[in-house]
């Protein structure tokens, strides 16, 4: 159903010019109508079964360069008025520190009504239909293994977005996000194997229609996984040839590259990437790119407009090897005379928009698969994590939970838990082939924390990246 | 408004809620009312950035017989309330039976408060940048080894209650002022971290944490490689201890994880896991730790539980349902929102500790140092913490904080090492357990400790 609540567009726009009139020189006002969901099946037994409602408003008021942020979940005039009010003093009584000031060229405004229709809309799908999905993708798990425990994991984001500031933008989009994920767990002979498969999209439920996607054939792929695992042997630590696999090459390309190529952390010169646009950074082969809106069939996060109203585009960070850009919000890109990239995000209206990532990806290359184990000949190919850790220097640590040991270029045996780290800048000197597959994902469970504000759903992956040399730590 | 209207307030939405509940027909039901006044500032290299702002909401559980559904909204409309109300009743009448769920609490018994200070409340984003000015006044502007520093300061005046339709209403509040400092110090090629930070429930002066940061920094300049792997004793800092020995509890004390055999000391009840120096108790009763609380999340009076008594394993953590699963009590140990930090009212009960804390016991750092041959001291927490495998205990740590220990006596500061072990057999060989317990920041309060060798690599 295409309705949007005008009433919510009149007191944005009352918000706003109550902004400026308060002495404010420009100020940004949304309104979030957001439903969440989560169901957990532990065991088949239902550990959780939520929906959130989050509706309210966020007020950012500039004043001499400085922002102010202030926010309120109540609907009504009185409770928007003391919270305009509080943005503009915020923003008033900081401006005279404030040493790096956020003024930003005025646009034209942007009048866009957009609207999210997908097949299966969650909020027309029966309860009872999320569950059953659960229920069959574990239940295909048994087709590979007896486990020991099972997870069912069920999440659902969708809702309006309403976005004025004092150009007379006037915004309005619908988020859409839906992701399935099974996990097997076996602790056959004391030994504990672990098996996990998913996926997420900006789409309905028609995703989990498709034959690679169905609960049944997500399930059975966590089963095998466990199984593998449970079969697994050692890897020998030490400096490796290495097949990144997309899964865990997204999670470098945002965790390790993303963060740091942020603009908050590149204007005060804590990010390594800060001065070095233009330079060479890694082999020609590595591109690095944020993008706004991927075709969701891909299964990227859609994600159009960010909350200060700018356009998502498609940002390149690196280029063959060569820093292009930053992530930036319409303050540090006027700092740094570039133009906003659409990253500036907030979690929900409770908190001020910050730089963050989008869809974050290493761009195909021309090998196929075969030819990259190929030419892998010997060494790990690290498939996927389950976690990590970075630096704000580039060192990275994260552990791989599915991986093999390929030899003579072809697959031989699954590695037990191992780990990948080093840091992100050497490791993209040594990128010598990039495959031609492009896959992407996104999901309501996980996605990425900064300041406090946890778990922002962005899109990561890419195609798999061959490297020459990157430190395993392997299981003792 | 003063610290007891929130509390009335508070009060009065849950008791309303479950007048809702009832004027819906449904048949129980439990309201988490959740305040929090909430006012950040951060200024780094000039650039200052401030939120301030009223999170609230309702956390609703309905219950059917067995079958449990929860639902939440943000705001206390009465529109928002019963929206969460029924599809709370919605999602619980469609749900299978969760054989667990017994009911929700019935009694209003509460324990205490932690300290309360209303000055806290009175915090505006205004106050806290007179404060983080005091804090950078004192840092010399002119030193140029001072490549950043990054400074906030934050309070939080935190409140819930909880209502049941079977009679309970209880309350508690929390007041936290926090002040950080992180300093980025860098010499001839050598670059640096070094942090200091404040945080209670009372208003503190925070003045010179930007001064100490970097002083802390600068000793850690000129740093040698270590350029070998050697077996070593390390000794570690109480806030590097504390976070240090908060890995391996977070996850394996859970009641719950113990329940759905998920828990990875499951098979180690009543079994000595530790050194017979080794106490670690859980308690939400400390006036000074910012997470004491009257109440649980799901209503029960808190309190302390001694987990570890002498090196053996005593008891997990419980809420009431996995209490009542595993025959035992509830520990009122059922949070909201836990440790990845979910907006709690969006939450529902999990278990997780209050505040573990390590029995204190003899010799304070320099003590401890004084007695160590050639070993490694740690100032600051190491990164790589969180990727312990708490299965198998291994884990594998890097710190750009490390002193070498030569003869009793700090050497020289080292440039990055990595220290491996097992957690299971660092539990069994303490060198020393400290006796200068601190409050930390992390689920856990420890003193220093010293322990027996590790590999130390660099």
């Amino acid at each position: 159903m295409k309705t949007i609540d005008e009433d919510i567009f009149d007191l944005l726009h009352k918000a706003v010019n109550k902004g400026l009139e308060l002495g404010a020189n420009f100020v940004e006002a949304r309104y979030d109508d957001m439903s969440l969901m989560t169901v957990n099946l532990l065991n088949e037994r239902i550990r959780e079964a939520s929906t959130k409602l989050r509706k309210g408003f966020g007020i950012m008021a500039y004043f001499d360069g400085s922002p102010g942020f202030s926010f309120t979940p109540e609907r009504n005039w009185e409770s928007i008025h003391t919270t305009v009010e509080n943005a503009v003093k915020i923003a008033k009584a900081t401006a005279p520190r404030n040493k790096v000031k956020m003024e930003f060229e005025r646009q034209k405004p942007i009048v866009d009504k957009q609207f999210t229709e997908v097949k299966k809309h969650p909020k027309n799908m029966e309860f009872n239909e999320k569950l059953s999905m659960l229920k069959r993708g574990v239940k295909a798990i048994e087709e590979k293994i007896q486990p020991s425990s099972t997870t069912g994991l069920y999440g659902e984001l969708f809702g309006d977005k309403y976005f004025v500031n004092s150009e007379e933008s006037e915004i309005f989009w619908q988020p859409l996000i839906v992701d399935l994920r099974i996990q097997a767990i076996s602790m056959a002979e004391g030994k504990r194997a672990n098996g996990i498969d998913g996926v997420g999209s900006s789409l309905g439920l028609e995703l989990f229609d498709k034959e690679e996607y169905l609960p049944e054939t997500i399930g059975s792929n966590a089963g095998k996984y466990c199984k593998e695992q449970s079969e697994a042997k050692a890897i020998k630590a030490g400096k490796q040839k290495a097949l990144i696999g997309w899964r865990l090459g997204g999670v470098l390309a945002h965790e390790s590259f993303g963060h740091l190529s942020e603009s908050d952390f590149v204007v005060t010169g804590m990010s390594p990437l800060s001065d070095k646009i233009g330079e060479v950074l890694g082999t020609e082969m590595t591109t690095i790119i944020d993008e706004g809106t991927i075709p969701r069939e891909t299964n990227g996060l859609w994600l159009p407009y960010d909350d200060q109203g700018i356009k998502t585009d498609k940002t390149v960070l690196l280029e063959k090897g060569i820093l292009k850009g930053y992530l930036h919000n319409r303050g540090t890109a006027k700092k740094m005379n570039a133009e906003p990239t659409g990253n500036s995000r907030a979690i929900t209206f409770m908190y001020p928009p910050i730089p963050r990532m989008k869809n974050t990806y290493f761009a195909p290359g021309d090998l196929s698969l075969e030819e990259a184990l190929e030419q892998l000949k010997d060494g790990f190919y690290a498939v996927s994590s389950s976690g990590g850790q970075v630096g704000l220097d580039g060192n990275f640590l994260f552990n791989c939970n599915r991986g093999y040991w390929v030899e003579n270029g072809e697959i031989k045996y699954a590695v037990r838990d191992s780990s990948l780290s080093g840091n992100i800048l050497e490791l993209i000197k040594h990128v010598q082939g990039v495959t031609k597959d492009f896959n992407i994902m996104t999901g309501y469970f996980g996605g990425c924390g900064k300041s406090g504000q946890f778990p922002l759903p962005v899109g990561l992956g890419g195609a798999e990246l061959l490297v020459d040399e990157v430190l395993v730590g392997g299981a003792k | 408004m003063e610290l007891e209207d929130i509390r009335e307030k508070i009060l009065n939405i849950a008791d309303t809620a479950i007048k809702y509940a009832r004027d819906l027909n449904i048949p129980t039901a439990e309201a988490f009312v959740y305040n929090s006044f909430e006012t950040s500032l951060e200024e780094n290299k000039g650039k200052v950035d401030s939120r301030d702002g009223i999170v609230q909401g309702v956390g609703i559980r309905v219950a059917v017989g067995k079958r449990v559904g929860f639902s939440s909204c943000t705001g206390f409309s009465e529109k928002s309330i019963k929206e969460a109300l029924e599809k709370a009743h919605a999602i619980a009448k469609a749900s299978p039976e969760n054989p667990l769920f017994e009911s929700f609490v019935s009694e209003s018994k509460q324990s205490k408060d932690g300290i309360l200070d209303s000055e806290i409340l009175y915090l505006t984003p205004e106050k806290l940048a007179d404060k983080v000015s005091e804090l950078l006044y004192q840092v010399d502007k002119n030193d140029q080894r001072i490549t950043g520093l990054a400074v906030n300061a934050d309070k939080v005046v935190r409140g819930y209650a909880i209502g049941t339709t079977e009679g309970c209403l209880v309350s508690t509040l929390t007041t936290v002022f926090g002040g950080s400092a992180y300093a980025v110090v860098m010499k001839e090629g050598d670059r640096k971290t070094a942090s200091e930070f404040v945080i209670s429930r009372k208003n503190e002066d925070i003045s010179e944490l930007g001064k100490k940061a970097v002083a802390k920094g600068f000793q850690h300049l000129g740093s040698k490689p270590f350029n070998a792997t050697e077996e070593l004793p390390i000794i570690l800092h109480p806030y590097t201890s504390s976070a240090f020995l908060s890995v391996p509890f977070i996850q394996s004390l859970s009641g719950a994880a113990y329940v759905e055999k998920r828990n990875p000391l499951g098979n180690k009840l009543d079994k000595k896991i530790a050194d017979e120096r080794f106490n670690l108790i859980d308690s939400g009763q400390i006036p000074e730790s910012q997470s004491t609380v009257a109440i649980d999340g799901e209503g029960s009076p808190v309190g302390e539980t001694q987990i570890i008594e002498k090196g053996i394993l005593k008891t997990f953590l419980y809420d009431r349902m996995y209490a009542k699963a595993a025959n035992t009590e509830t520990t009122a140990n059922a949070s909201r929102g836990g440790m990845m930090g979910g907006i709690p009212f969006e939450s529902i009960p999990s278990v997780s500790p209050r505040k573990l804390i390590v029995e204190p016991v003899q010799k304070n750092l320099e003590e401890q140092i004084a007695e160590i041959d050639k070993g490694i001291y740690i100032e600051e927490t190491p990164i790589g913490l969180f990727t312990a495998n708490v299965i198998t205990g291994d884990f594998s740590i890097t710190s750009n904080n490390a002193f070498l220990i030569e003869k009793g006596e700090l050497a020289f500061p080292l440039r990055s090492v990595s220290i491996a072990g097992n957690y299971f057999k660092v539990f069994e060989s303490f060198i020393s357990i400290g006796n200068d317990l601190i409050q930390s920041p992390w689920p856990l309060n420890a003193p220093s400790i010293s322990l027996e060798d590790l590999t130390i690599s660099g």
